[in-house]
């Protein structure tokens, strides 16, 4: 049997595109630029707004991150894993934006955020219940845990690697692989198994 | 030492969904999952646990995210502008908002913080000359995009052409604090403000020796139609960019900006309007003053 989790639920990790090297114009590296953007729009939108910051700070993020991106690809600079740099700024700046606002990472309040049952498209309602109620068990389960083990689920659920994930946070590889372990033995003991 | 009859822990079993255990152990636990009907158990239930997060992660997510139309094109357009800097501005560009702008590594390294009260001074007796005073505070949005001189008459600190020019833009990102915006606010009058209709921003960029004080930050309307924060920036850009050049002296620059901003961009970019692409910016969350 093949281990494999990333294509879980349907939705494979992001490619990286290959950005043209070495002395490329700035309308090249601008377009290469809006097509990353397009491609992690929404996974950044989602981990920054888990920093507890509101989704006009995080759009706000995203646009400095991939302006920060083009600067830093117009300079010439490495291009190897653009998806783990695009998150590390990312982080940097929802922190800095949280430290900013003087909030708690929890005045999110995801825990008021709850799925309803209208977004499924199960037609039973019954089976609709349930799911949404589940999927609120899981979210409340994250919510409780320590924030570096929330960042690298939800990182990991990004589909960013150990590797990428230690990066971003500046934890050691080990760290991520205890991190991923305790948190899911949680969602597992949530999930009744 | 570790074969394919031991049990693999959880950890090794995620290490492997991740590629990274060696290929050794990876193979050594192929074949274990094939002998082993409860670890093949186990990978199942930590799949489905995964599954479900990710799903509950991203429907959450779902709730709240806008569509990137919007948001791709304001990039499109920052990009364009940013692209459109003179060559060599790249690296050394910086884009001043306050609220993005942490001043104390803006200055790190630098000698000490201490107001050059001349050149303030001189600023602001300039300015006093210059400028009809008008302490009245009528309705802001109304007087258009520059600050009230007797407010706002600028500050800086010494600060070398070297300083400014070797500031990296991702070493600047901060914000004004809270308490100091809304006290910017409320000397302008401001008592009610909605968080869509200013920016504070410097009136001399810290890219141009400028600093994070009451007197040198004002309420910056995003409505202004023509004379908004997106041509101040763009003018600030330029300014920074002849300064780092030696194309500009960097006293001259701050004095310009300060006695009337407006003046100065005709004066710099030869033209009596704004450029085609400095179109009103969009609302910024970020640099919002938000009560």
């Amino acid at each position: 049997m093949y281990v494999s989790f990333t294509g879980s639920v349907g939705e494979m990790p992001y490619p990286i595109r290959v950005v043209t090297t070495g002395s490329a114009k700035p309308s090249e590296i601008e377009s290469q630029v809006l097509v990353l953007f397009e491609q992690f729009h929404d996974p950044i939108l989602r981990y920054t707004i888990s920093f507890g910051i509101s989704i006009q700070d995080a759009e706000e993020i995203a646009q400095e991150v991939f302006l920060a991106l083009f600067r830093h690809l117009q300079a010439g600079k490495s291009q190897a894993n653009l998806r783990g740099w695009i998150f590390r700024v990312a982080h940097n700046l929802a922190l800095k934006q949280r430290i900013s606002n003087h909030k708690l990472h929890t005045s999110l309040d995801q825990e008021t955020i709850t799925i309803d049952t209208y977004l499924d498209s199960s037609p039973d309602p019954e089976e609709q219940v349930f799911f949404a109620q589940r999927q609120n068990r899981l979210l409340a389960v994250v919510n409780a845990l320590p924030e570096t083990d929330q960042q690298c689920l939800r990182l990991r659920a990004e589909g960013l690697r150990y590797r990428e994930i230690a990066a971003v946070l500046g934890i050691s590889l080990g760290s991520v692989s205890i991190s991923l372990t305790r948190s899911l033995a949680r969602l597992n003991r949530a999930e009744g198994r | 030492m570790l074969d394919h009859h031991v049990h693999p822990t959880d950890e090794e079993l995620l290490l492997a969904a991740d590629g990274e255990l060696s290929n050794h152990r990876a193979r050594q636990l192929n074949r274990h999952l094939a002998d082993c009907w409860e670890c093949r158990a186990r990978v199942t239930e930590l799949e489905a646990t995964i599954a479900g997060f990710m799903r509950a992660h991203r429907q959450t997510a779902k709730l709240q995210l806008p569509a990137i139309t919007g948001s791709q094109a304001l990039l499109a357009a920052r990009l364009n502008e940013l692209a459109s800097s003179p060559p060599g501005n790249a690296r050394s560009f910086v884009r001043w908002r306050a609220s993005r702008l942490n001043i104390s590594i803006a200055i790190g390294g630098v000698f000490c913080v201490a107001f050059t009260l001349i050149a303030a001074l001189a600023i602001r007796s300039y300015r006093f000359t210059t400028h009809v005073a008008s302490s009245t505070l009528v309705p802001y949005l109304e007087q258009g995009a520059t600050p009230n001189p007797n407010l706002t008459p600028g500050a800086t600190h010494t600060v070398s052409v070297n300083d400014v020019c070797s500031m990296e833009h991702e070493q600047v990102v901060g914000q004004v604090s809270l308490s100091l915006r809304q006290q910017v606010l409320k000397e302008y009058g401001i008592t009610q403000a909605h968080p869509s209709e200013y920016e504070i921003d410097y009136l001399i960029a810290p890219g141009l020796g400028g600093t994070e004080d009451i007197h040198n930050l004002w309420p910056e309307p995003y409505t202004s139609p023509t004379w908004n924060a997106y041509a101040k920036d763009a003018l600030e850009e330029h300014l920074h960019h002849l300064v780092c050049a030696g194309k500009l002296d960097i006293t001259t620059a701050q004095r310009d900006i300060a006695t009337d901003w407006i003046a100065a961009y005709k004066k710099y970019f030869h033209t009596e309007n704004p450029l085609p692409a400095r179109s009103p910016r969009p609302i910024l969350h970020s640099t919002k003053y938000s009560s």
